[in-house]
């Protein structure tokens, strides 16, 4: 591994083992890449849909698509009786769960086994143990990991919580056992914070994941959050395929993710790759799946949780290996072994990835839902996009406000930074606003730019306001549009010849 | 038809005469304007520099200039005239608004208060997070116009705030 330069080993698709039909058993932007990858692997891919997703792309990219109710995900993504039936139905031989809704669901690993079906993804056991995140703790330190120091339990109450803040300070942080992704997560500073803290948290934890259980972690100050990739196959080999910082997050969300980790040289490269691996195994891992770290200032890593899927985020790390990891999941799914060896993997230039969504970055990052009614995505060289989007797509407020993933790559952090600026320079979402405004900044700040950051970024850099680069012109230029946008729409006597000018006249005296 | 307009820090009147000419703080400006995409995008020419100019949101009006995403309003004299609060818009009313349907889950402030830069105003909870808006910049709170647990509609407006020096 490390940045000495050496070509990725090639894995070849005529080397993987497939399926005929898959059910891809989620919606946007990650069903889309999912569906991709059943194309180049000659896959039938199976799509599903709520009423509100009808005319979503992913619905018209695959081979069949199947309705399963309303818009909210507890009666169509998240039913997992409804799920299993479209796929014993349509004569799908696995099911791919994308991200988020029911990827790290035992229960629908197990229902969809108990079908005769295979799902993608780590098999029920593994995502049971993983899934309780105090669990996972415990099973982590035993295998000789390091672990953020606080409770190996579930906290019975309140007055537990309180007895640990004693003993081990605060900052802290609460954190829902029954899973993570941000849901259940709140900071305390004083004693006075734990008791709000704790019913807000509590709540979340209970209507995200069921079960409103929390632990106590100690707070770790400008701490980086480093995640490994791992794959795993059904032989029980276990590779790492390098680390993404995740460190720029908004409510303990990700927004962007780059590999290498600017401040993960090749000796802290080995150890995590090295912790990852052993967490899986003490885990009888299976499939593809990400361990999380914090690296504190001083360069110690102390393991955080398993994210039992694939990540948002796999584009970066495919970036830099020239792995599919998707196709991989497929390969191990129907069977087969690692097609690499840890040796054969290895890691090119820089990659970063810039999640827009459609929140308003300058006001807090407040989802908001609408109807995208001009896009115009970057591309060029180094540039991927894996999106859900078109002119007249509607962004729903039932799901998960992420409309897009903006992925480059360079040569070296440099290039790819230089290329990402000029990809959201490019970039054009128009009808709801989005979270590109905040790239702009962090891609044009020298802190960020010098790899300088940690899981405070956001809060300390970032406060909204408009950039400071509109020249004169400019800025003399959108006053005008600011006029004109406010006419009517065009009358259909307007005449072809005027401009928008005249035409824009002619409106103020006939009203 | 005379419009007071901001975009960013910048402020500007704009007059647009019926022959289609348009006055900048009372100087005529040349500039040639193209719809490139009907109600979006224009191209704008000023003395010979061409500017790509899309709207990205209108309420609110947030453009993309260049490439480059800034706020911006637009107030003709009529609306001025006719609304009091309009020509407050221009100098620092703010409406903060819910930007999708949610719950209000927590209000921090009270009619009457100053807010800070920052502060955060309300909590509204949608898509099963919280989510705390905070005051756009110094402000006294002019009008609270809905109460904890209250299910908001998405625009409807929540706070009235004006800026305070």
């Amino acid at each position: 591994m490390g940045r000495r330069v050496r070509a990725p080993a090639e894995v070849g698709s005529e080397r993987l083992r497939t399926f005929n039909k898959v059910l891809v058993a989620n919606r946007g932007e990650i069903a889309v890449r999912v569906i991709r990858a059943c194309r180049d692997l000659g896959i039938s891919a199976v799509a599903v849909y709520s009423e509100v997703d009808r005319d979503a792309l992913h619905v018209r990219l695959a081979d069949e698509a199947y309705p399963i109710g309303p818009a909210s995900p507890r009666e169509s993504y998240l039913a997992i009786e409804k799920l299993v039936a479209v796929a014993r139905r349509s004569g799908c031989e696995a099911v791919h769960p994308g991200y988020g809704f029911l990827s790290e669901s035992a229960d629908f690993a197990q229902a969809v086994a108990d079908a005769g079906l295979v799902f993608v993804g780590p098999p029920a056991d593994v995502q049971r143990l993983l899934g309780d995140k105090t669990r996972a703790r415990r099973l982590a330190a035993d295998a000789g990991v390091p672990v953020a120091e606080g409770t190996m339990e579930s906290l019975r109450d309140l007055d537990a919580a309180r007895e640990t803040a004693r003993r081990i300070g605060f900052p802290l942080m609460l954190k829902a056992a029954g899973g993570g992704g941000g849901k259940g997560m709140r900071i305390v500073r004083s004693s006075e914070e734990l008791a709000p803290a704790w019913r807000v948290a509590s709540g979340e934890a209970s209507g995200a994941f069921g079960t409103a259980a929390l632990f106590v972690e100690r707070l770790i100050e400008h701490a980086r959050h480093v995640e490994m990739q791992i794959v795993a196959d059904e032989q029980g080999n276990v590779v790492w395929l390098g680390e993404r910082d995740c460190s720029i997050q908004r409510r303990h969300q990700k927004l962007i993710e780059e590999s290498p980790g600017p401040s993960v040289d090749d000796a802290l490269r080995a150890r995590l790759g090295d912790a990852a691996v052993r967490v899986a195994r003490a885990a009888s891992y299976r499939n593809a799946g990400t361990v999380e770290f914090l690296v504190d200032e001083e360069g110690r890593f102390h393991f955080l949780e398993v994210n039992t899927r694939l990540q948002v985020e796999h584009p970066v790390t495919e970036s830099v290996t020239g792995i599919d990891l998707v196709a991989l999941q497929f390969h191990i799914s129907a069977g087969g072994a690692l097609p690499l060896a840890q040796g054969e993997i290895g890691s090119r230039g820089a990659a970063i990835e810039l999640r827009v969504t459609a929140e308003d970055a300058r006001a807090g990052f407040v989802p908001a839902g609408g109807v995208i009614d001009l896009v115009r995505l970057p591309s060029g060289p180094g540039v991927r996009v894996d999106h859900a989007l078109f002119e007249g797509a509607r962004v729903p407020t039932e799901y998960d406000p992420l409309v897009a993933k903006i992925v480059v790559w360079g040569r070296d952090r440099a290039e790819a930074l230089a290329r990402a600026r000029r990809a959201v320079r490019e970039t054009v979402i128009a009808g709801v606003p989005t979270s590109l405004p905040f790239h702009a900044h962090a891609l044009a700040d020298p802190e960020f730019v010098a790899g300088r950051y940690d899981t405070g970024y956001v809060a300390a850099r970032w406060d909204g306001s408009d950039p400071p680069e509109l020249a004169a012109s400019a800025s003399l230029a959108a006053a005008l549009v600011a006029v004109l946008a406010r006419r009517r729409p065009p009358s259909a006597h307007a005449d072809g010849v005027a401009t928008a000018w005249q035409r824009s006249a002619r409106e103020d005296a006939l009203r | 038809m005379r419009y007071e307009v901001r975009v960013a820090d910048r402020a500007y009147r704009v007059d647009l005469d019926a022959s289609g000419r348009f006055l900048v703080d009372g100087a005529a400006v040349a500039a040639v304007a193209s719809e490139v995409v009907p109600r979006r995008e224009w191209q704008i020419s000023l003395e010979g520099v061409s500017h790509d100019v899309v709207v990205l949101t209108r309420e609110p009006l947030r453009l993309l200039v260049d490439g480059v995403e800034a706020t911006a309003s637009a107030i003709d004299e009529r609306a001025l005239a006719a609304s009091p609060n309009a020509r407050q818009q221009v100098s620092g009313r703010h409406e903060l608004r819910a930007p999708m349907p949610g719950l209000l889950r927590a209000v921090h402030v009270r009619e009457g208060d100053i807010v800070e830069r920052d502060a955060p105003v309300i909590t509204l909870e949608a898509m099963k997070m919280e989510n705390e808006i905070r005051a756009p910049a110094r402000a006294r709170v002019t009008k609270l116009a809905a109460a904890v647990g209250a299910k908001i509609e998405a625009g409807a407006v929540i706070v009235v705030l004006s800026e305070v020096e």
